[in-house]
């Protein structure tokens, strides 16, 4: 028996010693948020420190794969938190009801120092959409029940427009990305034919619409959370219509007040890290759209991520666009713009943000 | 820092391995308690202050105990015990949550295995105060018998003297430390393989509230709770074990496949051992031997197992778990000295401790009763769609937790090795030791640890 204990300590020693060296010797791991003394002395840094090895561990991306297969296969099929159905991968988020009281507040506190029209819409996740299956104690709350509670708690002169009816009742169509909790840009345009008509104008039609496949090997937030690697891959779409209308300027400011031009396109970022910012680059927190439509309306938007594939098909109803980020937009509007330069503002919220963004202490 | 994380196997370890072997002898317990200063210190520099405040005071405690007269000795043992009574208290009662607001600690932060070395400490206070052990001089062998990592978090009670004999035996070999990686990688095993799954199919049937919950739940989460508290326990216990054996040190084994045992006692004498032998020895025994009454001895006996439930759970639950065991064990001992069948015995242990258990998994004892009362169909629902999801992914992890909770594997093993397979586990050993790890390491690759824990001790 000593033979084999000194073969496994060998073994192991040596898995142990090289993995480890290759993690401290891994850039990452001494990237990101500083350690500082505070942090030291109360212990909430050794989370954050476990997430940096976990991240710079060698073959991490191969070894997730190894936990999503054994998930899937060997039990439950949940692997964190991400619930892995033969079609596509659903994230259990655990919602906090009262979240719907914040967000609300939020919106009304807006909407009661503005003059114009303000719309609300919340966008379900693809488990609002598709969650019927996960077992409920998964879902304790879910996604309808914390979009009724926002309606309700709005003001009765902000017009809500219920994108998951809508959304619901298309569940069969290509609307939500197989590995992302995203709308695809059709998920999206389905909604855009609603909200339009509740802004005043009549949607362009569907077959307008030239549709170009940017990229049909997409792997979204989903994938990347579980590594499962049997999880199908995705289609980025792009929609264009020519009816004479173009983009005069595109200006996005980032948080550190740096402006650049970015297109409602980037193409190139769709073989990026990151291809979802093929929808409106990188994150920005102001972004100001100039078109060549004639009618001098103008919309203040108020979304988060989920809005950047939806705000293509707004530009060509409005001479004036302007993107405001969720994360702050007080603060940001303050900085950057007044808001009764605007006639309407649209808030498009998704599931996630109002969750993370409004969630309780 | 707990022993299932990346940061723990993969840097902490290895790091303070090798520093450990290449210092001269007579510098490793320095440097075996600096690092465990380090380990303490991951959890938070004030955690660590603590610590070191905390072996301060027993260690003047003792050496004031061993030093004054006797006629004053009980006063700094008084002391000393309820000082670490308090703190023990403090931490693990939820009524004493302001403790993390004056210490300014985070919520999240908790002494790992202060359940346990307050019972040590307490331990070596008595045994100087009885004379049955001298105050040790040297603060860093004192401190260690407390802290040091490779025991911090469950590991096996002994008393001082046994600690300082263990500690003179170390023995450096490369077969040790792959003994001591054998015993930590199934540890660690239990602990993320079986006891995550575990706790996962338990949070679920708790999340159910109880009046919506099926008989079948019920008995799934109950089941789900004892083995997961089992694998979590027994987990940490081969994990620090094992690590213990890295650095030279032989520490008996903490559990005995307690679950699957003819008779409670089998489950009583193999699970835990050296907390329940330090409850017998401390309590039990010196309250016992006060008494010639044999009744009277029944009430202690029972006393003190409801004692050990509070021990565990800190609530009115866990105290009833606590008296229903030594109640138990007084029954069996009186009624049932004839032979069974070992099925018949199997099944009247296993049916007699998950009742009991109810109630070490509920907060309260009324919860417990309606627990109890699902679990016959008290809600009018003995299957629910809920119970047979769960069942169906649940049911392998189940069945392995069951056979990896008995002793068949180790006598299977044993018997390959009296038939002279020796090589077979040379061979296989290393192989399904370095896979287990590697699985381990997958497990854990999302966040970097495996923190979730049903009891916190």
């Amino acid at each position: 028996m000593k033979i084999a204990e000194k073969i496994t300590a060998f073994a192991v020693m040596t898995i142990i010693t090289t993995a480890s060296a290759a993690t401290l010797f891994n850039s990452g791991f001494y990237k990101g948020d500083k350690i500082t003394f505070k942090k030291l002395a109360e212990g909430g840094f050794t989370r954050t420190i476990s997430e940096k090895t976990a991240d710079s561990f060698p073959f991490s991306k191969e070894l997730r794969s190894v936990a999503a297969e054994i998930g899937a296969k060997a039990g439950e099929p949940v692997v964190n938190r991400v619930y892995i159905s033969e079609d596509r991968l659903l994230y259990a988020n655990e919602y906090d009801i009262s979240s719907a009281d914040r967000c609300a507040a939020a919106v009304n506190a807006f909407s009661s120092s503005y003059d114009g029209a303000v719309y609300f819409t919340a966008v379900p996740t693809s488990t609002g959409i598709y969650g019927d299956s996960l077992p409920s104690y998964l879902l304790p709350v879910t996604e309808k029940q914390l979009t009724e509670e926002v309606h309700n708690k709005l003001n009765s002169n902000i017009r809500r427009i219920d994108a998951y009816t809508i959304l619901k009742n298309l569940s069969e169509n290509y609307i939500y990305y197989r590995s992302d909790t995203k709308w695809t840009s059709y998920g999206a345009y389905c909604v855009y034919r609603t909200v339009i008509q509740k802004l005043g104008f009549i949607p362009v039609p569907y077959d307008k619409y030239a549709i170009r496949h940017v990229t049909d090997s997409y792997r979204g937030n989903l994938y990347s959370r579980t590594g499962y690697m049997e999880s199908r891959e995705d289609i980025l779409d792009i929609y264009e219509y020519d009816d004479g209308t173009e983009i005069i300027s595109c200006t996005g400011t980032d948080s550190q007040g740096l402006s650049r031009e970015i297109s409602l396109y980037d193409t190139e970022a769709a073989n990026s890290a990151n291809p979802y910012s093929l929808y409106l680059g990188e994150s920005m927190e102001f972004i100001e759209i100039r078109t060549t439509v004639n009618n001098e309306k103008s919309l203040l938007v108020i979304g988060d991520e989920t809005a950047d594939c939806f705000i293509p098909f707004l530009t060509k109803h409005y001479s004036r666009i302007d993107i405001v980020s969720a994360d702050n937009f007080g603060e940001i509007i303050d900085n950057y713009t007044n808001k009764s330069e605007y006639e309407q503002t649209l808030f498009i919220l998704g599931m996630e943000h109002i969750s993370e963004k409004y969630r309780g202490e | 820092m707990t022993y299932s994380s990346l940061l723990f196997i993969y840097i902490f370890l290895p790091l303070s391995l090798i520093i450990y072997l290449a210092v001269p002898k007579k510098l490793k317990d320095t440097v075996l308690y600096l690092e465990s200063l380090i380990f303490c210190g991951f959890m938070g520099l004030r955690l660590a202050a603590f610590m070191m405040m905390y072996c301060f005071l027993n260690y003047t405690a003792g050496l004031l105990i061993y030093r004054i007269s006797p006629k004053l000795k009980s006063i700094p043992l008084a002391a000393g015990i309820l000082f670490d009574v308090l703190m023990l208290i403090s931490f693990r009662h939820s009524y004493f949550a302001y403790l993390h607001g004056f210490t300014k600690l985070s919520e999240a932060v908790f002494p790992v295995g202060i359940s346990l070395f307050t019972l040590s400490a307490i331990g070596y206070l008595t045994d100087i105060y009885k004379g049955n052990s001298k105050a040790d001089k040297n603060f860093i062998r004192f401190s260690l018998y407390l802290m040091m990592f490779p025991r911090l978090i469950i590991g096996t009670i002994v008393s001082y003297d046994t600690f300082v004999h263990i500690l003179r035996k170390r023995r450096f070999n490369i077969a040790e430390i792959g003994s001591g990686l054998i015993c930590f990688i199934k540890g660690l095993a239990k602990k993320v393989i079986i006891a995550d799954s575990l706790f996962v199919l338990n949070s679920a049937v708790k999340s159910t509230p109880l009046s919506e919950l099926s008989a079948a739940g019920a008995w799934l989460g109950i089941i789900a709770y004892i083995l997961c508290l089992y694998f979590t326990l027994s987990g940490f216990a081969d994990m620090s074990c094992g690590l213990c054996r890295c650095f030279g040190f032989r520490f008996p084994n903490s559990f005995n496949h307690p679950l699957f045992g003819t008779k409670i006692r089998v489950f009583v004498t193999g699970w835990h051992i050296q907390v329940l032998q330090w409850f017998r020895k401390y309590i039990t025994s010196p309250l016992s031997s006060m008494t010639d009454n044999a009744y009277l001895s029944k009430l202690v006996f029972v006393m003190v197992w409801t004692l050990v439930g509070i021990w565990y759970s800190f609530n009115t639950g866990g105290a009833l778990w606590g008296m229903l065991m030594g109640i138990a064990v007084l029954m069996e001992n009186k009624l049932n000295n004839q032979k069974r069948a070992k099925p018949n015995g199997i099944i009247y242990t296993i049916m007699s401790i998950t009742f009991i258990m109810i109630f070490l998994s509920q907060e309260s004892i009324s919860t417990g009763l309606k627990y109890l009362g699902v679990m016959f169909g008290g809600n009018g629902n003995l299957a629910d769609s809920s119970a047979a999801y769960l069942l169906k992914y649940y049911i392998v992890i189940l069945l392995i937790a069951v056979y990896a909770s008995t002793d068949l594997f180790r006598n299977t093993t044993a018997r390959i090795k009296d038939m002279r397979f020796g090589k077979i586990i040379s061979v296989v050993t290393p192989v399904a030791v370095t896979a287990l790890l590697i699985i381990c390491t997958a497990l854990m690759s999302y966040s970097g640890q495996s923190d979730t824990m049903i009891i916190r001790l």
